[in-house]
């Protein structure tokens, strides 16, 4: 973007008119008409323990990113990728090694405190006290932020309704299943209306219907204004919820985008794949797909045909209408476009860690 | 000033709540004093006539001694008590609003040290049955020692939690200092039965003021340059140790 410009006129002491006009613009299109709510240049975090250099650890190498007011903005990694590093960071509890960072206007170096109020945190593990009841955790939490007694009750008792917390809320948090312990997590992340929500893997671990649960909430949260960031290794979760999708690696960022664009731009076309009953009608079908000029590649894997193409959408009758010529019966059919995992697979060489329950 | 003041009650109320759930871990901390009063004052008795000895009864050498050894204990356990919550993430949680970081180093402070002056209290109580009869004045000052070296240990303690956030860590610095401090300050026996290099070692060590302080204390003896001595020393010692609990607590890697 326009940053380049105040940290070319950095270098001379006296801007001149037009290179001040410059700035105004630049910083105008920066906070007011782009909306920048979070700008990291150049982040990088070294973990050192004790002298020895050998066991120092490099998490994030050099990392630069701006989130715009209002998107969802996600962050997509194995293990180790050094995704909770640049939120704890963000979260100014723990000092970056290196670079700068902006958030909502604010130096995170110096205006750490300003930084708080505004923005909230779920961290991976969550943070209840095991030994409060959830409606105990969030009163706590209110009163962190400043809010009276009174206030504070209030505002619990509008979470545990707006996220239907009510059957367990006056349960210790001991007591709770892993999705009780997030809602409550994510309750606690959004007492104070915070304008930025950080949140570190809200759903991993958690049985489906959980995971949509939170979903919903965040979905919720988004259309009420709330920029979010969140990590994750759920492909599917980053496809569906996130406007952008940085691809962490090893404590660097190798792609950032659009989820949509991403597979366009890393895997062009679509996959359409063919079961047939036979392998007789299944190797007459690969030689008479292989001759027509829209088909791209093609991949036999046991009884199914992979058929790649441009445009599945378009492809797919032509397949079908080759195939019905010929005679040729399928049991099934389907249209598939590249998910992240091929996106990541075909970025790094190596596959998101996908636990499944 | 106003917002310090409303976190740090906030925060030591949430703790104190903790704990009135489970009053346990207040009477798991007498357990051992109550043993010593028990089963090791009565072991005293003989060598009370022993020639040296510098008090005429047991009670008042040993209680005022037992009430040190037990600030000195439990305070230096009180990591434990914040290991879990480092684990799940809670102090994280705590970290990340804008609460007054003095405030939160107060609130956990302040937590062990109520902790303690409730026991030092049961244990005054408890000694009373003994023949322990104090200075009323005396014991007010003594338990504000208590205070300070209470701060003291449970800010060196809650740091190390902090930095090694393992419990066998936690266990091993903490005796590898406690043990020979507390063995060093004359509480169990005299020092003046001691051989003259360890008299010498025990003269740089704090507690042995402490000790020293808290027996002058107990008999009403105010106006002795131990107990000012002492003072002095723990205050700069709970002064030193808070500062680096604040400084653990901002900038510890969790
Ligand atoms: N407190 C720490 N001390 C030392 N190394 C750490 C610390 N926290 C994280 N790391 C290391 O930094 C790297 C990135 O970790 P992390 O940010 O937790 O990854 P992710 O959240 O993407 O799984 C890992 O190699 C991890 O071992
Ligand atoms: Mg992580």
């Amino acid at each position: 973007m326009k940053r380049k410009l105040p940290v070319s006129i950095r270098n001379s002491p006296i801007p001149s008119f037009k290179q001040l006009n410059c700035i105004v613009i630049s910083l105008t299109k920066k906070y007011i008409m782009n909306d920048i709510v979070i700008e990291v240049n150049q982040l990088r975090k070294i973990f050192s323990s004790g002298k020895r250099k050998s066991k120092s650890v490099e998490a994030v190498k050099g990392i630069d990113f701006n989130v715009t007011k209002g998107e969802i903005f996600g962050l997509l990694g194995p293990n180790g990728a050094g995704k909770t590093t640049t939120l704890r960071i963000l979260c100014t509890l723990i000092s970056p090694t290196g670079g700068n960072i902006n958030i909502l206007g604010y130096d995170l170096a110096k205006y750490q405190k300003e930084i708080r109020n505004n923005i909230g945190y779920v961290s991976q593990k969550g943070g209840l006290e095991l030994r409060s009841t959830g409606r105990e955790n969030l009163i706590l939490q209110a009163r962190l932020y400043g809010m009276s007694n009174i206030e504070a009750e209030d505002r619990a008792e509008y979470l545990i309704e707006k996220l239907e917390l009510q059957s367990f809320a006056d349960r210790k948090a001991k007591t709770f299943s892993g999705g009780q312990k997030r809602l409550f997590d994510l309750s606690a992340g959004i007492i104070h209306t915070p304008k930025i929500l950080f949140l570190d893997e809200p759903t991993t671990g958690l049985d489906p219907q959980s995971r949509s649960h939170i979903w919903n909430e965040v979905t919720k949260l988004h259309d009420e204004g709330t920029t979010i960031i969140l990590t994750t290794h759920y492909l599917e979760e980053a496809d569906v919820l996130c406007s952008r999708v940085a691809i962490i690696n090893l404590g660097k960022i190798v792609e950032l985008d659009n989820p949509a664009v991403l597979k366009r731009k890393i895997i062009s076309g679509d996959i359409i794949t063919l079961n047939f009953e036979n392998g007789i009608s299944l190797q007459t079908a690969s030689g008479l797909l292989s001759s027509e000029s829209f088909v791209k590649e093609i991949k036999t894997v046991d009884t199914l045909l992979h058929v790649y193409v441009d445009e599945g959408d378009s492809a797919l009758p032509l397949v079908m209408s080759v195939l019905h010529k010929n005679n040729l019966s399928i049991q099934t059919v389907s249209l598939s476009r590249p998910t992240l995992d091929d996106v990541f697979l075909k970025l790094t060489g190596r596959k998101l860690i996908d636990e499944k329950e | 000033m106003k917002k310090f003041l409303i976190d740090t009650y906030i925060i030591l109320k949430e703790e104190l709540r903790i704990l009135i759930r489970n009053p346990f871990w207040v009477f798991i901390g007498l357990f051992e004093p109550v043993v010593y009063l028990l089963l090791f004052m009565p072991f005293l008795k003989g060598v009370t006539s022993a020639p040296g000895f510098p008090a005429e009864s047991t009670s008042r050498f040993f209680v005022p001694g037992l009430i040190v050894m037990t600030a000195m204990f439990n305070s230096s356990y009180s990591g434990f008590g914040v290991l879990d919550l480092l684990e799940n993430g809670f102090i994280e949680r705590l970290r990340v609003t804008p609460v007054n970081r003095l405030s939160l180093v107060l609130g956990f402070v302040l937590q062990s040290v109520i902790v303690l002056l409730i026991q030092s209290i049961i244990i005054c109580i408890i000694s009373l049955f003994f023949g322990y009869s104090p200075s009323f004045t005396g014991l007010v000052l003594l338990f504000l020692l208590v205070l300070l070296i209470a701060i003291t240990l449970s800010s060196i303690s809650y740091s190390i939690a902090f930095l090694v956030k393992d419990g066998g860590m936690l266990a091993s610095v903490i005796n590898f200092f406690v043990l020979p401090l507390f063995l060093l300050s004359g509480i169990m026996l005299p020092l003046s039965f001691a051989p003259k290099i360890i008299q010498g070692i025990a003269m740089v060590n704090p507690f042995t003021y402490a000790v020293n302080a808290s027996r002058f204390l107990s008999d009403g003896l105010i106006a002795q340059n131990t107990v000012v001595i002492a003072f002095i020393l723990f205050i700069i010692l709970s002064i030193l140790t808070l500062q680096w609990f604040i400084r653990v607590m901002k900038e510890t890697v969790a």
